[in-house]
């Protein structure tokens, strides 16, 4: 089975290519021949039901998998036309490039200041004290956190609400100037309210990076992204305009789980 | 064997009242329009057991306590003892040599006067049994009758057995708490009486320890009781050189365990470290005083050093340090796995390397968990006794040389508990009080342990 | 046809939502019937009964507006669903129209003097037929979720012009020739003038039917 891509899409550029990618978790097969094009300057939405393999491809992109011995990749995974998996590709760099926000907000238990300077200083963005200060600042602002934390930036980062731990994590994430962001159901643990702030972020981050977001909210997807992929055991479905995917999809079982008829 | 029978006695009757009640319930469910009452008919039987048992129990031991003197004080007013010396030990000698016969331990009697005192005590005792085992039947009846009359069909047995259980499980809980307030007490007596001889500010400043056992009692030398080089060697053994060797070592196998090992080699690693903390302490003494001992005195001489002693501090502290390890190692190991997986992800997604993740995410995440791990392997190594008895000296040395002997605060309560001094003599009693301080450190030491490691499970959960 | 949705009550109110359109769309069909026999027997009574029947079909509509703006705001429907509710709540506001037209014939039914000599009326019934047709046409198509039969409905349309086109010509020249009549003639060039709207009703449902079932609105060359 091939996926389905819409063949209205505009052509955009690529930041990432999939090509023929399948992922391992020792002899199971997580994501099956999987090829897709992450286009730069759009949200890119995955969904699907739980466990077709989303949160593992979005990991892959990321070299995430490597964390987990078990995880062997296959195909290959491009970004700006490198090979992200070929021997010589410095995986520190390549997630400084390729950044990620996790589905639970996990901050370090440092102060919020530390947090957003943790990325800059491992990799040595800043040269000083008050370059440093100024990239913290910059982070924040633009992840739209800085109006409510300036006054505390010793805080302990576990000290926030959980809304705006997430948006410490984006601003951390956006410290180290990353070119994508992946995100792995950024809202899953939030309210509506702390939900429709990451949104909106996401809609402000939209145009500065690739962004890919995992998320089990059609509504979501449908409110947050341009372009969205449907995975189903492992595999792209169907891929193509948001607006299309949830208007008029092409695949019976695309339109099955995003009309509620899954299962 | 009196209190046997009654216990046997006791559980027979607690069975027939579960049966009974048991049955009763059954027939409640029966006649019940809708077959369900309060309680399942096992409850009701369990409710009437324990009502059985308990107060049986309690009597039993009660009277266990009490019928020995009511035999005694019975065969005094037999005729037969009218005679006996008044004196109390040849007294009571002659008692209990007649009471052994009685019960059936020895054949026959060397005092005569003992002789006739057997048959009454014989007498004594078939009464007394019997009004036990009377007493026990009756209590039992009692209190069985009148928690079988409580049984209905809406009586809510299950709750009040549930009770009774937590009851139960409360007393086992408080006897380990009430022991250890025992031993507190008993100290702490102790330790008073010998402040009562010396002075609390010579024995906590002084800084010479020589106590004479065959000294006068009543008239100690208060400059040999100066506890300051036992400390210090206590300190300088267990908590400077052991935890130079422990905690780099166990920090590290902890951080190799939990971060690079693959899961088939930490399946082998963790429990031989487990295995290191379940050798005996003895053993390790072995090992620092034939093994290590002797090697760091050639080792110093061979480098020139030739004041070396053969019982040094560093051949203690070295194989303290080791047997700590798997201490630290396993309360860091548990810490720095609690720290959540999101957080290690979350380092490496910003690009960090492995080791920069765990030095400036994983380990000061994990630090409270760490700290109290050391806290309480110190705690583990200044109460340590058999290492130091065995490798570290005799002698009270205030020095800062680990290559010279050294005593400890364990070392010398040993020492003065089985020195040659009568039991009331300070150089014995200076034993408790020592005793005493190293159990308000260690106490002191676990506590702060506990509310860290109390922290930092707040900051997690 | 379809699988069922995971919420079972989703399905209910879509089927609830589909009723209320096929029973709307049977008034109106009955409506434009009714309308074109009251006309051409001048049965006055049987007209009184399609205007009442309006009230009806206006109530229907908002129901059909009520329960479409209930099942978007509880039901967040997707894809087809979406399209199925968008569809109904305009396919119900066109056959509310239908209805009107129909009201509007039956209205004119007592503005038409010497019936029984009136050769334009003659004209009429077998242009009321197509349209009625149309309509029917158009509901079997949107219960049977058919894009081919809504396209057929489409194409129709065509005949429908066609004969409102030659009864034009015919009513004017009658007019020309017998200027006593020229009310009552203007009376039925209005109502083939209704009959060709309900026809382009008929044809803009069966455009929503085509893009409820398929997405995508029928090719220029049928319209």
């Amino acid at each position: 089975m091939v996926t389905v891509v819409h063949p209205n899409m505009e052509k955009a550029d690529a930041k990432m290519s999939a090509r023929d990618v399948s992922v391992y978790y020792g002899d199971k097969k997580a994501i099956d021949d999987v090829s897709i094009d992450i286009p730069t300057k759009y949200v890119t939405a995955f969904i699907g039901p739980s466990g077709c393999g989303k949160s593992t491809f979005l990991r892959s992109l990321n070299r995430m998998n490597d964390t987990i011995p078990s995880a062997r990749v296959e195909g290959e995974i491009t970004l700006d036309g490198e090979d992200i998996y070929r021997s010589k590709m410095d995986v520190v760099q390549l997630r400084a490039r390729v950044g990620m926000v996790f589905q639970k907000p996990n901050p370090f238990p440092k102060s919020i200041y530390e947090n957003v300077a943790y990325g800059p200083k491992i990799h040595g963005l800043a040269s000083g004290k008050a370059e440093l200060d100024e990239v913290v600042e910059k982070s924040l602002r633009r992840a739209g956190l800085w109006a409510e934390v300036s006054d505390r930036l010793d805080d302990s980062g576990t000290a926030l609400s959980g809304g705006q731990q997430q948006r410490l994590c984006i601003a951390r994430a956006i410290a180290v100037d990353p070119e994508v962001i992946l995100m792995d159901e950024p809202c899953s643990a939030l309210d509506p309210i702390a939900t429709a702030k990451i949104e909106e972020l996401i809609d402000e981050l939209n145009g500065s990076y690739a962004i890919v977001i995992v998320t089990h909210s059609m509504q979501q997807a449908a409110r947050v992204s341009q372009r969205t992929a449907f995975f189903h055991l492992g595999k792209i479905v169907e891929y193509g305009r948001t607006s299309d995917i949830f208007t008029n999809p092409l695949e019976e079982r695309t339109k099955d789980y995003i009309t509620g008829r899954y299962g | 064997m009196s209190p046997a029978i009654l216990l046997v006695l006791a559980l027979g009757l607690g069975l027939a009242g579960w049966l009974a009640a048991r049955a009763r319930a059954w027939t409640f469910r029966r006649d019940s329009a809708t077959g369900r009452i309060a309680a399942l008919p096992n409850y009701h039987g369990w409710y009437v057991a324990l009502w059985i048992v308990i107060p049986v129990l309690l009597f039993i031991g009660l009277w266990s306590i009490i019928a020995p003197q009511l035999v005694t004080q019975s065969v005094l007013a037999a005729p037969a003892a009218s005679d006996l010396p008044s004196f109390g030990f040849q007294r009571n000698a002659i008692l209990s040599e007649a009471r052994s016969v009685a019960i059936g331990n020895s054949s026959g009697v060397f005092n005569p006067a003992a002789a006739a005192l057997v048959e009454p005590y014989r007498d004594a005792l078939a009464k007394f049994n019997l009004i036990g085992v009377l007493a026990t039947l009756i209590i039992a009846f009692l209190t069985g009758v009148w928690a079988f009359l409580r049984i209905k069909p809406d009586f809510t047995a299950r709750t009040r057995v549930e009770r009774a259980v937590m009851a139960i499980l409360l007393f086992a809980s408080l006897v380990a708490i009430l022991t250890t307030l025992g031993i507190v007490v008993s100290l702490v007596f102790e330790t008073i009486r010998f402040f009562g001889m010396v002075s609390p500010l010579d024995f906590l400043f002084g800084t010479h320890w020589g106590p004479d056992p065959m000294s006068n009692p009543d008239n100690p030398d208060p400059s040999r009781y100066g506890a300051i080089p036992l400390f210090w060697g206590t300190i300088y053994i267990g908590a400077i050189i052991a935890m130079i060797v422990a905690i780099p070592l166990g920090l590290m196998s902890a951080i190799y365990l939990t971060q690079y090992a693959n899961p088939r080699l930490r399946a082998w690693i963790k429990p031989a470290l487990e295995i290191l903390a379940g050798v005996p302490t003895v053993v390790y003494g072995y090992f620092a005083a034939l093994t290590v001992a002797p090697a760091i005195r050639d080792a110093a001489l061979a480098v020139g050093i030739t004041n070396a002693s053969s019982e040094s501090a560093l051949a203690a502290g070295l194989v303290m340090g080791v047997m700590i390890i798997p201490f630290v190692s396993s309360m860091a190991d548990d810490s720095i796995a609690a720290v959540p997986q999101a957080m290690r992800d979350g380092s490496l997604a910003m690009g960090a390397t492995t080791s920069e993740t765990i030095r400036r995410v994983l380990v000061p995440a994990a630090l409270p968990g760490i700290v109290a791990g050391i806290m309480l392997a110190i705690s583990r190594a200044i109460g340590e006794t058999m290492i130091v008895v065995m490798a570290a000296g005799a002698a009270a040395n205030l020095t800062g040389n680990p290559l010279e002997a050294m005593t400890t605060v364990t070392f010398q309560i040993v020492a003065m508990l089985t020195g040659e001094g009568s039991f009331d003599h300070p150089a014995t009693l200076s034993a408790f009080a020592l005793g005493f301080v190293l159990f308000m450190v260690t106490l002191g030491l676990n506590f702060v342990a506990l509310r860290v490691v109390k922290r930092f499970r707040e900051a997690y959960e | 046809m379809m699988a069922e949705h995971t919420v079972k009550a989703f399905d209910e109110d879509i089927t609830r939502l589909r009723g209320l359109i096929a029973e709307m769309g049977g008034l109106a069909e009955l409506s434009i019937q009714e309308a074109m026999e009251s006309m051409v027997n001048g049965d006055e009574s049987l007209a009184e009964g399609v205007i009442a029947r309006d009230k009806k079909i206006d109530r229907l509509e908002a129901e059909v507006d009520k329960l479409a703006v209930r099942i978007i705001a509880l039901r967040a429907p997707m894809a087809d669903d979406l399209r199925e509710v968008i569809a109904a709540l305009k396919i119900a506001g066109v056959v509310e129209r239908i209805g009107d037209y129909s009201k509007n014939i039956a209205k004119r039914v007592g503005k038409i003097e010497g019936r029984k000599h009136f050769e334009p009326l003659t004209l009429l019934p077998a242009m009321g037929d197509i349209a009625t047709e149309m309509v029917h046409d158009v509901l079997t198509a949107y219960a049977a979720r058919d894009p081919v039969l809504a396209r057929e409905v489409i194409a129709t349309d065509d005949k429908v012009d066609a004969f409102y086109n030659s009864i034009f010509r015919n009513v004017v020249s009658y007019m020309v020739e017998n200027p006593a009549t020229i009310s009552s003639a203007a009376q039925i060039l209005f109502i083939a003038r209704n009959l060709e709207r309900i026809g382009d009703h008929a044809t803009n449902v069966a455009e929503m039917v085509h893009f409820a079932a398929t997405g995508n609105y029928p090719p220029d060359e049928d319209r």
